[in-house]
């Protein structure tokens, strides 16, 4: 009679084994890998721009403030994005024959907007507010990346509830002085976890009710 | 494509493909939405996205005006509140107020002009005009007649005196469905002449209520329910009888009350009215009417001030007997030279019109606001008459009944997108501003006046900037920019006139006549029919029967009992060769031999949502603007026989002590000192915050009003669920009114509790839910996590005060009722607060974005939030200020303060779920002799 099993059925069988156990946990390790990956959380992605605006230039290269076109950044939820007249303060005694620019004298001309594909993007059910955020010394460069060194803007951060969480649990290392809030140069000093501490009791910072659900969702 | 069965049949091969291409999809990025950021290209100055602003403008109720403040996010009108610096109405709002902005997005709202029912031009009716009616200045414009409801607006005034100018031979006739004739005719027996009579009930120590209801809806109701509330917060105690003839929200707050015929009314009047010295002969009354009598009388000789108000279903006789006695008190009333100007009556004025359009002397017609086919009696007979007529327009923010009839209809713009002025029942001018842009091809009534008038075309601005140039002295400028500031015109408020009552002379009084007299009385939710396309106020719970969707005829029990019918059946009303099929709601404290019912339902081309809703009434009235009717034969029968309503029981069972306790003012103390609730339960208190929020809730001033509902409708983004769903139970009010019976026995009085979320410290809605999406913050904010829920509804049944909301269906999304999911409908939405999707558990948030909203402005500036920073939308629509919110940590809150009051209680506090919000007992001030 012939054998029943062949000499490699004990690896197989072996393999089996360790794949019952090993591919689960696999499985699940590799989802939430995946789930924050760049590749599901758009990290990193630039998108085709109706002008291939470049904050590397404008604020890296030129030192333009943030605020200069995010104007309803200290007072409301939205930063808000410049109006076509904003970039013409500029763009209309400079650079005015560029190709580049022509969707920007297009729209002044036709009084038409600019169409701006999103970057930064949070769902609906977040109420996140820019205001608060840069009154109680949160910069833009934490959510945003090092933006002064994007010649395209992507997504700096992955913008996920945990990422979120990550600061709201800790803000002392996040937090910076108010005059440091709009330098996109600005580096996490050694002694954050004691400097960081400081801002939070000098902006009262109420640590406990920052994961509340309320806080975010209503 | 059509498929044979053999071809749908799903083989191994095809579930393969399925199953392959699913997870295929599934793998590949789902990814995020692609979504546009499209900025301005010039920005409007000091706009800041998202940043909300409050305009001052004016709301029209029944032509007269009320102060709004007009909250727009990013361009769009989202809320209403009141105008505080309207001094008349004191600041609150009420139901149709709040439910402007929604009218404002109707989809149904007519857009385009149209001529026989073909879209038209604004053009094309301007030449028509010019050339046809608007040529005849030869004759005077003999033949032409103009149709409004009241007008108090100065440049409408204007524009009409100009018209008029144009065309002398134009007649003018004005009248409203809900109208104030028997008040006029009471004025013009006593004075001699046309007065407004503005009564001052906070000033008032004694009141006595014939048949009136000062705190039920209408144009004076801000004025009302603010006067009442502060004197019902000071200490000062005040009595108020009531003698009426159906359940009011005056007749809810008595402190004495008896129920009578209609009728019976003027005798009673009389018979008070010889205890002060009038010979009015001796009426004969029961001897429960006189007691009453006796006691009123004792009381408002004893009173310092006492005020006497009579109804607008009463004769004018009875209001001319008031108006005497009122001056012989010297009763806190102020006497006004009418707002309204028009000297004719209100049903002269509307039979007239009947008259000479059905004699054919009209030959053209502008019906302007008004919807007189609804209104009359017959409304076939004069939709035939109004089509017969040559030209004829009709002129309003729908293309209702009347526009049916007419050749033309033209679009008037919502109030919230139109100049103009109003004048207030008190006097005072309130200046209309637009919160947005015209949605659609729209003209204001003042620009439609100028155009008729074929004057050079002008804006609405204009038209009001130019009429108010005079007044604005030497820096007009300044001027309009102060007044448009504030809404209100300042020192615009008249002095009150002086003059003497006469002693009246007094009819003979007729003993009821056979049959049921019924009482038509404005709706609480539509108030004339001018507001039945609103899906909020459909949905608003009518106070006493809490019935929605619907106009049921209020029976009392004897006569229910009579006919054989109960609570939601149906029945036929007879008058003469008219008969109506209605629905009965029998209710105790009706009395027998008196029916009442609500106007504005039963329209039949209000739009989407306020067709062939409830039954119109007026089919019953000789010519429409009848306001009692005598006799009605009342038999069970009929089609319809469907009562949708919020609240089945309202008898207290006993347990009054536990969810409403009623004591009378000297017994407060030791009557709620065993009322505290028990606090040593096993679960710890919440951890000490900065904040512990709290709402406490006055059941002595809550008047049933309903604008704490709506209020919280519009901020929250409730959905409206329609009749059916309420039907099944399923209605999402996140904030009701419940109402009790306060007597077992008679059904005399009753009394209101709004019932928001209790924001339980130990909530029972937590511990049940296995995906936690039911929390607790650190504020002590019971929060609901909509993404977490999964719809198990183990919180609902846990609640002990039912307050959650479930939705069974997209209400709000995908599912809405009627014409709710149409765009423009979502142009209404509060941007700052979710969108509830279908399977999601909602309940009352203590309006937590304006929590957030006022945390981040304190913590801009370092500091901790202040008393009365934070106010929920129901506390600031709170005509009488019954809702309090704020911070008990705070022991300096008004809240912290007043759960130091005696009469503090929580609702069923035996279940130790230590609610955050609490209420204040309704107390009560018994005449001598009576006790609770």
């Amino acid at each position: 009679m012939a054998q029943l099993f062949r000499p490699g059925a004990n690896t197989v069988a072996r393999t089996v084994m360790v794949a019952i156990i090993a591919v689960p946990i696999l499985a699940i390790v590799l989802t939430f890998a995946l789930w924050e990956s760049p590749y599901a959380t758009s990290q990193f992605v630039t998108q085709n721009q109706p002008v291939p605006f470049s904050h590397e230039h404008h604020v890296g290269r030129l030192g333009l403030d943030c605020r200069y076109c995010h104007t309803g950044v200290e007072q409301a939820a939205f930063a808000g994005l410049p109006p076509t007249h904003t970039c013409m303060t500029c763009h209309s005694q400079i650079w005015t024959t560029a190709a580049m620019l022509e969707p920007v004298r297009q729209s002044l001309a036709q009084n038409q907007p600019i169409r701006w594909v999103r970057v930064n993007r949070v769902p609906d059910y977040v109420y996140f507010d820019h205001s608060i955020h840069v009154a109680k010394g949160v910069g833009c460069t934490t959510c945003h990346g090092p933006i002064g060194r994007m010649p395209l803007t992507y997504r700096g951060e992955p913008l996920t509830m945990g990422w979120c969480l990550s600061c709201h649990r800790h803000p002392g290392s996040f937090v910076r002085p108010r005059d440091q809030v709009f330098n996109p140069d600005w580096q996490v000093p050694e002694d954050q976890d004691r400097a960081g501490a400081a801002l939070v009791r000098q902006y009262m910072i109420d640590t406990s009710g920052l994961t509340d659900c309320s806080r975010c969702h209503r | 494509m059509n498929r044979t069965p053999a071809e749908l049949h799903t083989n191994r091969r095809r579930a393969l493909q399925l199953l392959s291409s699913s997870l295929a999809i599934a793998l590949t990025r789902c990814g995020e939405p692609r979504e546009e950021i499209v900025p301005y290209v010039e920005m409007p100055e000091r706009l800041v996205p998202g940043i909300p602003v409050r305009y001052a403008t004016a709301l029209p109720m029944a032509g007269y005006g009320r102060g709004v403040l007009g909250i727009t996010i990013d361009g769009r009108p989202i809320k209403l509140e009141g105008n505080p610096r309207d001094e008349f109405g004191g600041g609150g709002t009420d139901i149709f107020a709040e439910s402007a902005v929604l009218s404002l997005y109707d989809p149904d709202r007519s857009r385009i002009p149209i001529k026989d029912g073909i879209v038209a031009s604004w053009e094309q009716f301007s030449g028509e005009w010019a050339n046809g009616p608007g040529a005849g200045t030869a004759n005077g414009g003999a033949g032409m007649a103009l149709v409004t409801g009241r007008i108090t607006s100065p440049t409408m005034l204007a524009g009409i005196t100009a018209l008029k100018m144009r065309y002398p031979e134009l007649r003018q006739y004005r009248y409203e469905a809900a109208h104030d004739d028997a008040p006029r005719l009471g004025a013009q027996r006593a004075f001699g002449r046309n007065l407004d009579v503005i009564p001052h009930l906070g000033q008032a120590d004694v009141i006595v209520v014939l048949d009136a209801d000062p705190l039920g809806p209408g144009p004076n109701f801000l004025h009302n329910a603010n006067e009442f509330s502060l004197r019902r917060n000071s200490q000062q105690p005040q009595r108020i009888h009531v003698a009426e003839s159906g359940l009011t929200l005056m007749g809810a707050m008595a402190d004495r009350r008896i129920a009578v015929r209609p009728q019976r009314i003027a005798q009673i009047a009389r018979a008070l009215a010889s205890g002060f010295g009038v010979n009015t002969g001796a009426p004969g009354l029961s001897p429960s009417e006189t007691a009453f009598v006796q006691t009123a009388a004792a009381d408002l000789k004893q009173a310092g001030r006492g005020l006497i108000l009579a109804g607008e279903t009463q004769s004018g006789s009875v209001h001319a007997l008031a108006h005497f006695l009122n001056s012989q008190l010297h009763a806190p009333v102020d006497l006004l030279n009418p707002a309204d100007p028009e000297e004719q009556n209100h049903a002269a004025s509307f039979s007239a019109f009947l008259r000479d359009v059905e004699s054919g002397q009209i030959r053209s017609l502008i019906i302007l606001d008004a919807n007189p086919v609804y209104d009359s009696a017959d409304s076939r007979q004069l939709a035939k008459a109004i089509a017969a007529i040559p030209f004829s327009v009709h002129c309003g923010c729908y293309a209702n009944e009347t526009a049916d009839a007419c050749r033309w209809h033209l679009p008037l713009s919502h109030p919230l997108e139109s100049w103009g002025d109003l004048k207030s029942p008190g006097g005072a001018t309130l200046l209309m501003q637009p919160l947005i842009r015209t949605l659609y091809d729209t003209r204001s009534s003042a620009e439609l006046l100028n155009l008729l008038t074929m004057a050079a075309p002008m804006g609405a601005r204009d038209l009001v900037r130019a009429n108010w140039m005079p007044s604005g002295g030497s820096d007009f400028e300044q001027w309009w920019r102060q007044s448009l500031t504030a809404g209100v015109v300042p020192n615009s408020a008249p002095a009150p006139v002086s003059a003497t009552a006469a002693m009246p002379s007094f009819e003979t009084v007729q003993d009821p006549p056979q049959g049921v007299t019924l009482s038509l009385v404005p709706s609480p939710s539509v108030w004339d029919g001018r507001y039945a396309n609103n899906a909020w106020l459909q949905e608003c719970p009518a106070p006493f029967t809490k019935e929605v969707w619907g106009n049921a005829v209020q029976l009392s029990p004897e006569d229910a009992a009579r006919i054989g019918v109960g609570f939601g059946d149906a029945i036929i009303l007879r008058r003469g060769y008219s008969e109506i099929e209605a629905v009965a709601a029998v209710l105790k404290g009706q009395p027998q031999g008196a029916a009442r019912a609500f106007l504005g339902q039963g329209r039949w081309r209000a739009g989407d949502i306020g067709n062939g809703i409830g039954v119109r009434m007026t089919a019953l009235c000789p010519t429409g603007l009848e306001r009692q009717i005598d006799g009605i034969s009342i038999r069970a029968g009929g089609k319809t026989g469907l009562i949708h309503t919020t609240q089945y029981h309202t008898k207290l069972e006993g347990r009054d002590e536990d969810i409403f306790p009623l004591a009378a003012s000297a017994q407060i103390a030791s009557r709620l000192a065993q009322l505290k609730p028990d606090t040593g339960g096993i679960v710890p208190p919440l951890p000490a915050d900065p904040y512990a929020w709290a709402m406490v809730i006055d059941n002595n001033l809550c008047i049933g009003c309903n604008a704490c509902v709506i209020a919280c409708q519009a901020e929250n983004n409730v959905a409206v669920v329609g009749p059916d769903e309420v039907d099944l139970g399923r209605d999402m009010h996140w904030l009701r009114v419940d109402v009790y019976e306060l007597d077992e026995a008679d059904g005399l009085r009753r009394g209101f509790q709004p019932v928001p979320c209790m924001h339980c410290e130990t909530a029972p809605c937590e511990p049940v839910c296995p995906v936690a999406a039911s929390v607790h913050d650190h504020e002590g904010l019971n929060v609901q996590v909509y993404n977490r829920c999964i719809g198990t509804r183990f919180c609902e049944s846990n609640c002990p005060y039912k307050v959650r909301r479930f939705n069974f269906f997209g209400y709000s999304r995908g599912q809405e009722y009627g014409n709710l999911g149409q765009p423009p409908v979502r142009a209404q939405h509060n941007p700052n607060v979710s969108v509830r999707g279908r399977g999601v558990m909602e309940k009352c948030t203590y309006c937590v974005q304006r929590i957030s909203a006022a945390r981040k402005n304190a913590e801009k500036e370092d500091r901790l939030i202040r008393d009365g920073e934070v106010k929920p939308a129901c506390a600031v629509a709170c005509p009488t200020h019954a809702i309090q919110f704020g911070n008990r940590n705070d022991a300096n809150s008004a809240v912290a303060q007043l759960q130091h009051d005696p009469r503090h209680f929580s609702l069923l506090a035996h279940l130790d779920t230590r609610p955050r919000t609490t209420y204040l007992a309704k107390v009560w001030n018994p005449p001598a002799g009576q006790t609770g």
